[in-house]
């Protein structure tokens, strides 16, 4: 098992390395940070632009691929991943970012997977009830209402709350309140700025989990082995829980992988909206200033969540599907 | 499960409730399950459909009873009916007294406590009827904690691996612990046959429990079914449409149609003495493995009622050459056939077609057909199809970038024979043997190939251009095994048979003319040709392939599996019809088919194949009647014949174990591991066939013969790969069922 997850380790590693250098490429022939620097007031020179430039490592006048060689130096014998255009260091900012990033999407990926595999059962075994007509209706709502809207819905609904209640309960933007005095008030008000988002996003995200993991018992649920453990003289209910279930949850299982990353490089509608300056937003803004280190950065970060879904999902299939378990 | 337990609906003699009560008192106390006008409807789009329509039937201990029918007879929702697992959906009525006790109406949690326990089933597909994720342990342990839970962790384990050992897989403990992927389907049909009778069941089910496996490995499965009844005395349901898998078992037998018992008694009474005109249909329909006597087969023509509407009349009527308007007038009932005896039929002719009415004047079937190459000695006629030493080997790897090569599957490993005009050729042998990849590496006639094949005098070899081998298209054409999937379902009839044909490069008129020809040909309606293939029923959209294949007038058709997706009483016509097309257009087939029977109906020559090689092939009458390798003798042997005395003593050989995978195959006979008659030699014979590797020889009259004919006799068309034809068989693998035994009815 460990010689086999090191084998897709180093599968994925190699998969990382392609796609950053493609990107790399991609950003370097494509932003011109020198071009946002012509526009500063007063206008400098184009010499003091190209100077700015060359101190940062970014010298417009170095053909891409020495660029790129410069840049892989860098990362490989210094692990710098390089400077943005304003001076700033990407590993500085990197190591803020993700953390905030992950603060906000941990609890409620968790949350998601367990809510979400939690009522596709429940609807599952009451197909066609009321409870399933009403769970997977709201499932699908949430597929088609854009992420942003709900967002906000969450957001209005969080405001009225506090409005109705006459004091500030939940926060709807932020990270948390400056200056107060850690211990029991820091933990609340942290809690206070939480919960909002991660609602926000639980509520949006489980959805596709609940319609797959509903589907997929259903599908197992008359299958002929589940039929042989009624025959054996487990009650229906039984026969579902004890059989179909663990057969049912191998491709949901899979299909985490290629959620994961979604909500993680995806998330940035989340983090502009409720303020949380995570690496999903650092991304756009990177396009839009002409940062190509950080552009790459967070192509590179991309990758490597993806990568670790995969390796989980993987994990969670041979876990759970002895089909697959590899000697 | 509905909970009433009596029923409003009025049987078709008496009221019902006075039927009940006679059923009842007249029910044998020993009976472990009885059932009393069992029915059972499930509501569908189009109405409620009457699925089982007032069965009644009686298990004793220690007995078999045989219930056959043809598909949606209603067999398999009787015996899920009895378990309680149909749909909450039925809506079952009736009466299934489990000693005595009441069963019908239990709630799902109340039926539990029977379940597995003194009811237990095995059904039809062993391979999705495990789950997946579990260890086969797990779940024979799983079937013991049910209703043992004070058993301890390693009684149970105990259990199991004796149970595992009772189905006769080999070192059990070991095996504990596999998971069922790891298993064949036999072997998974014996886990199966392990886990229902784990707590000592009274009633056995068994749905088709044979269907989906080998014949190698079907006998060996009823041979653990038997087993498995002696060690427990259950009561055994053995469900099936095979004739011939029940003549053995069976004591009893039930014939169904159309929802309801329409023959019921002993299993020489049902055999020899058919009352009833769909069972004798039925037995007229299956061709014998053991009988080289050419007749043609009875089709019962037409199509089961669909179960929406009560028939007014007796069922089968529609179907019955021998109906008139007095079987239009009212259901007729069971009635007893002599007045006395447990013998009935649901016929109101019955007292006239006992003793010697033969099914084939009752049911019309067609003369026996002759070709103009009967006639025409075999090597006079020209050669159509010819396979020299055609070789197909996949390489095997290993590895996920880097590729290495650890052994080679010789799928098909230097196969030769040919093909002449007019006549029938069939490849048999069990899956994995190599039949089907032969037929491809005939269709894909490629230059690169190991081994040439000449179709109709164009050889692979020579040119294998676009143009050569849409010449050899027109010579070759193939029908497929499961006729619904083979034809496209937005496509009309006419569409299908057109296609063909504007490939040939024929104008619109012609094609017409053609396609109305074909129709005609086959058995089928031309004014029907607008039709979609979800119009005809399975036995029609075969003879739809069959007419596409012979649009462009081959000379060769590649049968594979044509009649395996088919009832037998639709296969008996497709058949006839085969047999007839071959005679009329004078056409040449090369057959595949795991039904030896088929085969013998329909064969002029055969060859078994074994892990890709052929290690038999002759006249087919020559090797199935003086089978020389021990393969084709245990392969013969294996098959059950629909005939109950002869199926009770005859001498069955079991071959040990599956095919071995193809990367054991042993260095000499390929056959070695499993061979019956190398199992008994001295080790210094068994040397032989483990170095050696036997050549595909031929059979020579004895000298006493050549003498006798005064003059050197031909060689018999029959040749076989085996050192030690005429060696004793070994004992263990013979198994014989003494009459006296438990087979007295």
């Amino acid at each position: 098992m460990l010689k086999y997850l090191a084998k897709r380790g180093i599968t994925y590693l190699v998969m990382i390395f392609l796609t950053t250098s493609a990107g790399y490429f991609l950003a370097v022939s494509s932003l011109k940070p020198a071009l946002l620097e012509q526009e500063r007031i007063p206008r400098p020179t184009p010499e003091q632009v190209a100077n700015s430039m060359r101190l940062k490592g970014l010298d417009p006048d170095l053909s891409p691929w020495e660029r790129y060689v410069d840049w892989l130096t860098g990362i490989v014998t210094r692990w710098d991943w390089g400077r943005s255009p304003n001076g700033a260091y990407i590993n500085a900012e990197f190591g803020d970012r993700v953390w905030i990033s992950t603060r906000l999407f941990l609890a409620s990926i968790i949350l998601t997977l367990v809510i979400g595999v939690a009522l596709g059962v429940y609807s599952a075994a009451r197909q066609y009830k009321f409870q399933d007509r009403a769970i997977t209706s709201y499932s699908y709502l949430a597929y088609i209402v854009p992420a942003p809207i709900a967002y906000f819905l969450v957001q209005l609904g969080a405001i009225n709350i506090n409005e109705t209640v006459g004091s500030r309960i939940f926060f709807v933007t932020g990270i948390s309140t400056p200056g107060i005095s850690p211990g029991w008030p820091q933990f609340v008000d942290l809690l206070a700025h939480y919960v909002v988002p991660t609602l926000a996003i639980t509520l949006v995200g489980w959805g596709a989990y609940q319609i797959a993991q509903r589907q997929y018992l259903l599908d197992n649920v008359n299958a002929d082995f589940v039929r042989t453990a009624r025959a054996k003289g487990l009650s229906r209910n039984q026969a579902i829980a004890r059989h179909a279930l663990r057969v049912s949850f191998i491709p949901v299982a899979q299909s985490i992988a290629f959620t994961i990353p979604a909500i993680f490089a995806g998330g940035f509608f989340a983090e502009k909206i409720f303020a949380w300056p995570g690496v999903g937003s650092w991304s756009i803004d990177a396009i839009s200033l002409q940062d190509v280190n950080a552009a790459t950065a967070t192509l590179a970060y991309g990758s490597v969540i993806f990568a670790i879904g995969a390796i989980l999902a993987d994990f969670a299939t041979t876990l759970v599907d002895p089909r697959v378990r590899v000697q | 499960m509905s909970s009433e337990t009596t029923t409003g609906a009025t049987g078709p003699a008496r009221p019902e409730v006075e039927r009940l009560h006679v059923a009842g008192l007249h029910a044998p106390a020993d009976a472990v399950l009885s059932v009393r006008d069992l029915n059972v409807r499930f509501n569908s789009e189009n109405g409620v459909v009457h699925a089982v329509r007032g069965v009644d039937l009686d298990l004793m201990p220690g007995k078999t009873l045989g219930i056959v029918g043809e598909s949606g007879s209603g067999k398999s929702v009787t015996s899920l009916a009895i378990m309680g697992l149909l749909p909450s959906t039925a809506e079952v009525s009736g009466s299934v007294r489990l000693k005595g006790r009441e069963l019908l109406g239990l709630s799902d949690k109340a039926m539990c406590e029977y379940r597995g326990n003194e009811l237990a089933m095995v059904f039809q597909d062993p391979l999705s009827s495990l789950t997946p994720v579990f260890t086969v342990g797990t779940q024979i342990i799983e079937a013991l904690t049910i209703h043992h839970p004070a058993m301890s962790r390693k009684a149970k384990e105990a259990r199991a691996v004796e149970l595992l050992a009772m189905v006769g897989i080999p070192s059990p403990k070991d095996r504990l612990r596999a998971f069922p992927h790891e298993f064949s389907g036999g072997m998974r049909q014996r886990v199966m046959i392990a886990i229902a009778i784990a707590n000592n069941p009274r009633v056995l089910i068994a749905d088709e429990p044979t269907t989906a496996l080998d014949v190698t490995i079907q006998a060996q499965v009823l041979e653990v079914l038997h087993t498995a009844q002696e060690e427990t005395g259950a009561a055994v349901v053995m469900i099936t449409h095979d004739l011939g898998v029940v003549a053995g078992m069976a004591d009893d037998i039930m014939v169904m149609y159309a929802g309801k018992p329409v023959e019921t008694g002993a299993v020489d009474d049902i055999y020899y003495d058919p009352r009833m005109p769909y069972t004798m249909g039925l037995l007229g329909a299956v061709p014998r493995v053991d009988v080289a006597e050419k007749s043609s087969l009875v089709p019962i023509e037409g199509m089961p009622p669909n179960l929406l509407n009560t028939p007014t009349g007796c069922s089968f009527a529609p179907r019955c050459p021998l109906a008139s308007d007095a079987c239009l007038d009212g259901e007729p009932a069971l009635a007893s056939v002599d007045g006395q005896g447990l013998h009935s039929a649901a016929c109101i002719k019955s007292d006239a077609l006992g003793g010697d009415v033969d099914v084939h004047d009752v049911f019309a079937a067609p003369p026996v057909p002759v070709s103009r190459f009967d006639a025409v000695p075999r090597a006079e006629r020209t050669t159509v199809l010819q396979l020299k030493d055609v070789k197909k080997h996949f390489p095997l790897t290993r590895g996920a970038l880097i590729k290495r090569r650890i052994g080679t599957v010789k799928a098909v490993d230097g196969v030769s024979f040919d093909i002449r005009e007019g006549e029938c050729f069939s490849i048999v042998g069990e899956s994995g043997s190599g039949k089907t990849t032969t037929l491809l590496e005939i269709m894909e006639f490629h230059q690169d190939q190991d081994g040439e094949v000449v179709i109709g005098g164009l050889s692979n070899k020579q040119a294998a251009d676009a143009k050569t081998k849409a010449r050899m298209r027109r010579e070759l054409q193939m029908v497929f095994q499961d006729p619904t999937g083979a034809l496209d379902p937005r496509f009309t009839v006419y569409e299908v048979l057109a296609e063909p044909l504007q490939n040939a490069g024929m104008d619109r008129a012609a094609i017409r003319k053609r396609i109305m020809e074909l129709m005609k040909l086959v058995g089928l309606q031309p004014d029907h040709v607008n039709r979609f293939p979800n119009q005809f029923s399975g036995g029609q959209r075969q003879r739809i392939g069959i007419a596409r294949a012979l649009a462009v007038n081959p000379k060769l058709v590649v049968l594979d599996e044509p009649v395996s997706a088919l009832d037998v009483s639709v296969q008996a016509g497709v058949i006839n019809l085969l047999d007839h097309l071959r005679a009329e257009l004078g056409l040449s087939y090369l057959l595949v088919a795991h039904d030896l029977s088929v085969v013998r109906h329909i064969s002029n020559r055969v060859a078994v194949m074994y892990l890709g090689k052929i290690v038999e092939i002759g006249e087919v009458d020559r090797v199935f009647d003086n089978p020389r390798h021990p393969y084709t003798r245990a392969l013969l042997s294996a098959i059950p014949v629909p005939d109950p005395r002869l199926e009770r003593t005859r001498e069955r050989i079991i071959l040990q174990g599956d095919l071995p995978s193809p990367l054991q195959a042993p260095k000499g006979c390929n056959f070695a591991t499993r061979c019956p008659v190398f199992a008994a030699l001295p080790p210094a014979k068994q040397e032989k066939c483990l170095s050696l590797e036997p050549p595909l020889e031929s059979v020579r009259p004895s000298a006493a013969a050549q003498a006798l004919q005064n003059a050197p006799v031909h060689p018999y068309d029959q040749r076989f790969a085996c050192f030690f034809p005429d060696g004793a068989l070994d004992e263990d693998m013979l198994v014989v069922h003494e009459p006296a035994e438990n087979h007295a009815p």
